[in-house]
């Protein structure tokens, strides 16, 4: 679509710089106050320029962590987070993908119930069925764990939702070809229909990683033990210390390291997606 | 290299829908046999039973000697050419064809000799690294017949494998598949209903219509001696004419109803009276002098082809008599108004039952 109107040129622009303008703001804030020692932040006027004491910070954070306010090291948390977002994005795909493979290709009694079964969890996130939930991954003494952390997030009817509509539009005579060429069920997985969803995959792998990454209320009950605390569930707990000032210095820091990896991802990603767009297979 | 028979063949879908009705037939080893039809006859069920992709309801299909019915698709030895190619996106032309010998754990070696052998007939070898989606049409059909040609099956299946090509294209491709499946000497089994693809191509033919073989032969006895009133109709372009017609009492010919035109057939074997269907193909209608004429048509529209003139029009009667096509040469000058007087020859005068559409010898 190319519109040669200068003034709507300049209206985009503006609200683009605006949206930029709300969205960075905070994150520059953030970035901001975790360059400043403590005393700077507590004076009640939020610095606009960066303090002094980036090194210091983040090196505090990352090695000691607020140990002082009854913390663990960050470093330790972010590999928590990170474990658990991997478990989560690549066993949400794996599950999803095997789910919609059954359904599409094979014929057997009820497949339409089971995937409108599927279908219909979509309407119980974990929140609506957490109290059960809990009672489930206690009993099977999963707490303090990144089983517990994981399997209860893993199953998703959206992903075998978007793999079912994506194997659908695979060529029936693709199926059919490879199953001349001597490609069982197994084979044909791996060998067509996986590097056909390459681009599905990677979009839907920042996704749920990013979902995985943020959890929040989960984490927050399954885990006690503090070896298993995760970045998000991390940077609550700083803040509730008793009878002190939250050290917001360090608390800014260590969200700024937990922002990084989701965007990592993304940009790492991009390209895949990008590429994958451009070369679009006919 | 193997034969091909069908005994009692049928099928019937899932739901319900009974699209093959008992097929009795046989290939020869090395033979292409078109099927041919109008479009949901059954041609590619039939097709597809050969290669494995549908169960066999009833009756049963031998490769050679070997029955097939209970057998994969991988272990028919088969290949088949899909209408859209059903090329895999995402390999190049090389894993293409090598793609099912790899699956058979064919050596190396091997799979380079067939794979370059292949490109080398098809003229794919500057083209064997790229992948599908950087070919055209015409460079996706030929992989498409390498991947077949590679696997050196018992029976090559092609279910309308030039549709998607533009005209010229097609005429080349078919030359191509007629010289490579000479060469190679391979039971063909060919879906299509362009008649003219059919009749070019074929050993013999196999007419369906309605889950039926109407008749099977070769392409010139099918267009001379159509066993049926369908047949007749669907081979040949321009379609055959039909007109209802009665035996003359005297038995030297037909009156044909309405109009009062008296045509000379071989009408020996019927009763005199008797209400019969009269086929005459617009290129067996010749041009004559006024008073040896046997039918007079009045014409209402003229295509000019170039080599021929395509004069359509009616037999003027009492009413609206029966519509008419004739093919005269291109050098004679017809116009809309005209009456064009025309005779035909006894042989070329077909007679079907008007009932059951057979044929009337
Ligand atoms: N999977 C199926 N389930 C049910 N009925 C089917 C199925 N496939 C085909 N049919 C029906 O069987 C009949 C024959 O279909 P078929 O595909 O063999 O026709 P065709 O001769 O190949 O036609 P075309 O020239 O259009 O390809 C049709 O009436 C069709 O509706
Ligand atoms: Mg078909």
């Amino acid at each position: 679509m190319i519109e040669r109107r200068p003034w709507l040129n300049v209206l985009s622009h503006f609200v683009l710089c605006a949206g930029v303008l709300v969205t960075a703001l905070p994150i520059w804030i953030t970035f901001v106050a975790s360059t400043h020692p403590a005393d700077s932040l507590m004076s009640g006027r939020a610095p606009l320029w960066p303090g002094a004491h980036l090194f210091e910070n983040y090196a505090t954070v990352l090695d000691s962590g607020l140990r002082a306010a009854g913390s663990v090291p960050v470093g330790m948390m972010m590999w928590n987070s990170l474990i658990m977002a991997l478990m989560i994005a690549v066993g949400k795909i794996v599950i999803s993908i095997i789910a919609a493979f059954g359904i599409v290709y094979f014929r057997f009694p009820l497949r339409r119930t089971c995937f409108w079964l599927i279908f219909v969890t979509l309407m119980l996130p974990v929140e609506v069925r957490i109290l059960p939930t809990f009672g489930v991954v206690a009993s099977l003494e999963m707490l303090n764990s990144y089983w517990g952390l994981s399997v209860p997030l893993i199953a998703s009817a959206t992903a075998t939702f978007l793999f079912r509509q994506f194997f659908l539009t695979v060529p029936e005579e693709l199926a059919e070809a490879a199953r001349i060429d001597g490609a069982g069920p197994l084979k044909f997985l791996f060998d067509i229909l996986l590097p056909l969803s390459r681009t599905n995959i990677a979009a839907l792998f920042v996704i749920l990683f990013i979902f995985g990454w943020n959890q929040y209320l989960w984490p927050l009950l399954v885990t006690t033990d503090e070896s298993f605390y995760t970045i998000v569930v991390g940077i609550q707990r700083m803040l509730a210390v008793d009878d002190a000032e939250p050290a917001w210095h360090l608390i800014m820091a260590t969200t700024m390291l937990a922002m990084l990896p989701p965007v990592l991802v993304v940009i790492c990603m991009q390209r895949l997606f990008i590429k994958g767009l451009i070369e679009q297979e006919k | 290299m193997a034969g091909l028979t069908f005994s009692g063949v049928r099928k019937t879908y899932p739901n319900g829908v009974r699209a093959v009705h008992g097929i009795d037939a046989s290939v020869g080893d090395g033979e292409l046999i078109v099927i041919v039809g109008p479009s949901g006859c059954g041609k590619s069920t039939l097709l597809r039973m050969v290669a494995g992709l549908e169960a066999i309801s009833e009756g049963e299909i031998r490769i050679g000697e070997r029955r097939v019915n209970e057998l994969e698709p991988a272990d028919r030895n088969i290949a088949m050419v899909f209408q859209n190619y059903a090329l895999y996106p995402h390999m190049s032309v090389f894993d293409n064809m090598a793609y099912g010998l790899r699956n058979r754990r064919t050596p190396r070696n091997e799979i380079a000799r067939r794979v370059a052998a292949a490109a080398k007939t098809l003229q794919l070898e500057d083209l064997l690294a790229r992948r599908p989606g950087q070919l055209s049409g015409g460079q996706r059909q030929r992989v498409a017949m390498g991947r077949a040609i590679v696997r050196e099956p018992d029976v090559f299946l092609f279910d309308e494998p030039l549709s998607n090509l533009d005209a010229r294209l097609r005429v080349q491709m078919r030359l191509e598949i007629r010289r490579l499946q000479q060469s190679l000497g391979t039971t063909s089994l060919y879906v299509t209903h362009d008649q003219v693809e059919a009749m070019t191509l074929a050993d013999r033919l196999i007419v369906m219509n309605g889950g039926v073989a109407e008749q099977i032969g070769r392409p010139l006895d099918v267009y001379r001696h159509p066993a049926t009133a369908f047949v007749a109709g669907f081979i040949g372009s321009p379609a055959m004419n039909f007109l209802p017609a009665t035996v003359a009492a005297t038995g030297s010919g037909v009156i044909i109803s309405g109009t009062g035109h008296t045509l000379t057939a071989a009408v020996t074997a019927c009763e005199p009276q008797r209400p019969v269907l009269v086929g005459l193909r617009p290129e067996h209608l010749l041009p004559a002098s006024e008073d040896s004429a046997a039918l007079k048509v009045a014409v209402d529209l003229v295509e000019a082809l170039g080599a021929d003139t395509l004069a359509h029009g009616i037999l003027p009667g009492d009413g609206a008599g029966p519509a008419l096509t004739v093919r005269l040469e291109g050098s004679r000058r017809v116009d809309v108004g005209d009456t064009v007087p025309l005779t035909v020859s006894p042989d070329h005068v077909h007679l079907f039952d008007p009932g059951n559409g057979n044929r009337l010898v």
